[in-house]
């Protein structure tokens, strides 16, 4: 049983989030307690999480490690043509945003919101 | 017929080749026709090399330095007079007009006689300062003509006059030169138009022949403080010329002989008629005037590069009004010496070296130019270079101001603009971009991988099951 269900991970409609329960706070004192929280957690998302959701959640990973290695080779290396880095790192976020907004959109429990959008977008 | 034809073409060809390159009129203000004679080795040498002298006495009433408002002569010598001033001719404001009007002056003092107070204040304007008392000479215990002023020590013997590097010697003369009872004269060392020619030897001193004991204790000037022979060249290059003795331009000194008081000296011939020479060429213009011929720049890069005669390509672009910033470019001056009587290649002196400067307010570049080629009369010196990371109203200024040579200052105005829009490098030929650029291409990358991806995975069914 999850004693906390992060926000990130995707609902499923089976389960909604009302299972978390007060009596496994003291449980996190202990460092065992939380490596088990963790993998519960990890197995929460592999299992419930909708494949496509999963291949997105990759590529923001993706993203977000490419961006990070242009900024840190800016700040180790100095921003000479700087316009460069700045298409470069902007590339890279705004991907990376428009992919969360893809995320957000596709999200079942998020479907209400976006009834209007059709599914080619 | 034919002979008066003859005489006019003579004339003329010796008007053409009027040795100074600023003319060749020359007024001589001499006080006494008799004393005329006791020069007549210099007349004779001065008319020589073309000048046509003109004699007047300072009291003269004809006497004017001016015509129409513009001097009337090239060059003025002035004898030492015994009145007490000059008269209304010659006021010490007319000769300095006379001088800003860009004529010469060759100033001879004597010892003799006082100097006139118009000199005095004269030489003041031009920071050179003479004794106070007016009768002072310069007196040497050393190096004294032990033939004629055995007893008085006045006429002092120098060897040719010598100059620091980089300065060059218009006055060098095999011997010894005989300076007669001179007035010493000190230069103000405010002045960056003043030089010293000759300058006393260490053991010299001014002396009052009439005041005897003060002048020994307290006097006026000692040693290498003291010049015999001093220059003056003007903003804008007449020259005044100021030497102590007048006697040393006379016939008697020209052909003297002389002796140092050194024991095993020999008896001389005294160089003075040389020296004369030298000083009177110097100080009228048949030496060390400058000249600049053509001044060429433009574009040394693209089709443009390295052209070495300008004239054998048809589309170059010369003289521009326009560069960019940090293109190269290519300058060229051309730079003649009047020697005596025809135009030379100008070379600066050992040690000295013609510059360049490229400047807006202050200059950005300050550089040496080198001689490249040349001509039968001129030297062509070149540099080339690239324009600063500053875009703004630049110029290309050569400014050549140096003792005894005439002043030069060419400027040639132009605009640098910065790169236009397309001129800029594109970022991928800049090796640091490519971090960056790779980073673009991964994210397209590794977004078509996610579109390929996406459309080959089916969505999951728990879509039916929400419904």
């Amino acid at each position: 049983m999850p004693p906390k269900k992060p926000s990130s991970t995707t609902a499923s409609p089976a389960n909604p989030p009302k299972t978390s329960t007060p009596k496994s706070e003291p449980s996190i004192r202990n460092s065992q307690d939380a490596a088990q929280i963790l993998s519960q957690i990890t197995n929460n998302y592999l299992e419930r999480t909708p494949q496509r959701t999963k291949l997105l959640d990759a590529f923001m990973v993706f993203l977000m490690l490419v961006g990070l290695i242009q900024f840190v080779y800016c700040v180790i290396a100095g921003n000479y043509p700087f316009n460069a880095f700045l298409s470069g790192f902007s590339a890279t976020v705004g991907q990376f945003v428009l992919t969360a907004s893809l995320r957000v959109q596709t999200n079942v429990e998020n479907k209400a919101e976006f009834e209007k959008i059709s599914h080619e977008r | 017929m034919r002979l008066p034809l003859l005489g006019l073409l003579l004339g003329l060809l010796s008007f053409v080749s009027a040795l100074s390159a600023s003319g060749s009129k020359l007024l001589v203000v001499i006080e006494d026709e008799a004393d005329k004679g006791k020069y007549s080795q210099f007349w004779t040498d001065l008319e020589n090399r073309g000048f046509q002298l003109t004699y007047r006495s300072p009291k003269d009433a004809s006497l004017s330095l001016f015509l129409h408002g513009e001097p009337a002569y090239s060059h003025l010598l002035l004898l030492p007079v015994r009145a007490k001033g000059l008269g209304p001719a010659l006021t010490p404001n007319l000769l300095v007009d006379f001088v800003n009007g860009g004529s010469n002056v060759l100033l001879a003092l004597s010892g003799e006689q006082s100097v006139p107070s118009a000199i005095n204040s004269l030489l003041l304007e031009l920071d050179i300062n003479l004794p106070a008392d007016r009768t002072s000479l310069v007196v040497d215990h050393f190096n004294f003509d032990s033939k004629s002023a055995a007893e008085k020590h006045d006429v002092i013997l120098l060897p040719s006059p010598e100059f620091k590097k980089g300065v060059k010697n218009y006055f060098s003369v095999d011997g010894l030169i005989a300076f007669p009872r001179a007035v010493g004269q000190v230069l103000g060392n405010a002045s960056p138009l003043l030089s010293s020619v000759v300058k006393a030897p260490s053991t010299a001193y001014v002396y009052n022949p009439k005041e005897e004991g003060e002048s020994v204790e307290d006097p006026f000037a000692t040693g290498s403080q003291i010049n015999i022979v001093s220059a003056f060249q003007a903003r804008n290059s007449a020259r005044f010329t100021v030497l102590g003795s007048a006697e040393a331009l006379e016939d008697k000194w020209f052909s003297a002989s002389v002796q140092l008081p050194v024991p095993g000296s020999k008896a001389e011939k005294s160089s003075n008629k040389a020296f004369a020479q030298k000083l009177s060429a110097w100080t009228f213009m048949e030496l060390g005037v400058l000249k600049v011929g053509q001044i060429q720049h433009y574009l040394n890069e693209g089709s443009q590069k390295g052209i070495s005669n300008t004239s054998e390509v048809a589309s170059i672009d010369v003289n521009p009004e326009i560069y960019r910033i940090k293109n190269d470019v290519h300058y060229s001056i051309e730079l003649s010496e009047w020697e005596i009587d025809h135009w030379a290649p100008f070379s600066p002196p050992q040690g000295d070296s013609l510059q360049l400067e490229f400047s807006m307010l202050s200059p950005f570049h300050r550089l040496n130019l080198q001689p490249k080629a040349q001509t039968a009369n001129s030297t062509i010196y070149t540099s080339e270079f690239k324009l600063p990371d500053q875009h703004g109203i630049f110029n290309f200024f050569v400014e050549y101001r140096r003792p005894f040579f005439t002043n030069v200052e060419e400027k040639r105005t132009v605009t640098v603009r910065h790169f236009a829009h397309d001129e800029w490098p594109r970022s991928y030929v800049i090796s640091g971009a490519w971090p960056w650029i790779s980073g673009i291409w991964v994210t397209v990358g590794g977004w078509i991988v996610f579109v390929a991806l996406w459309l080959y995975s089916k969505p999951a069914e728990p879509k039916v099951k929400t419904r």
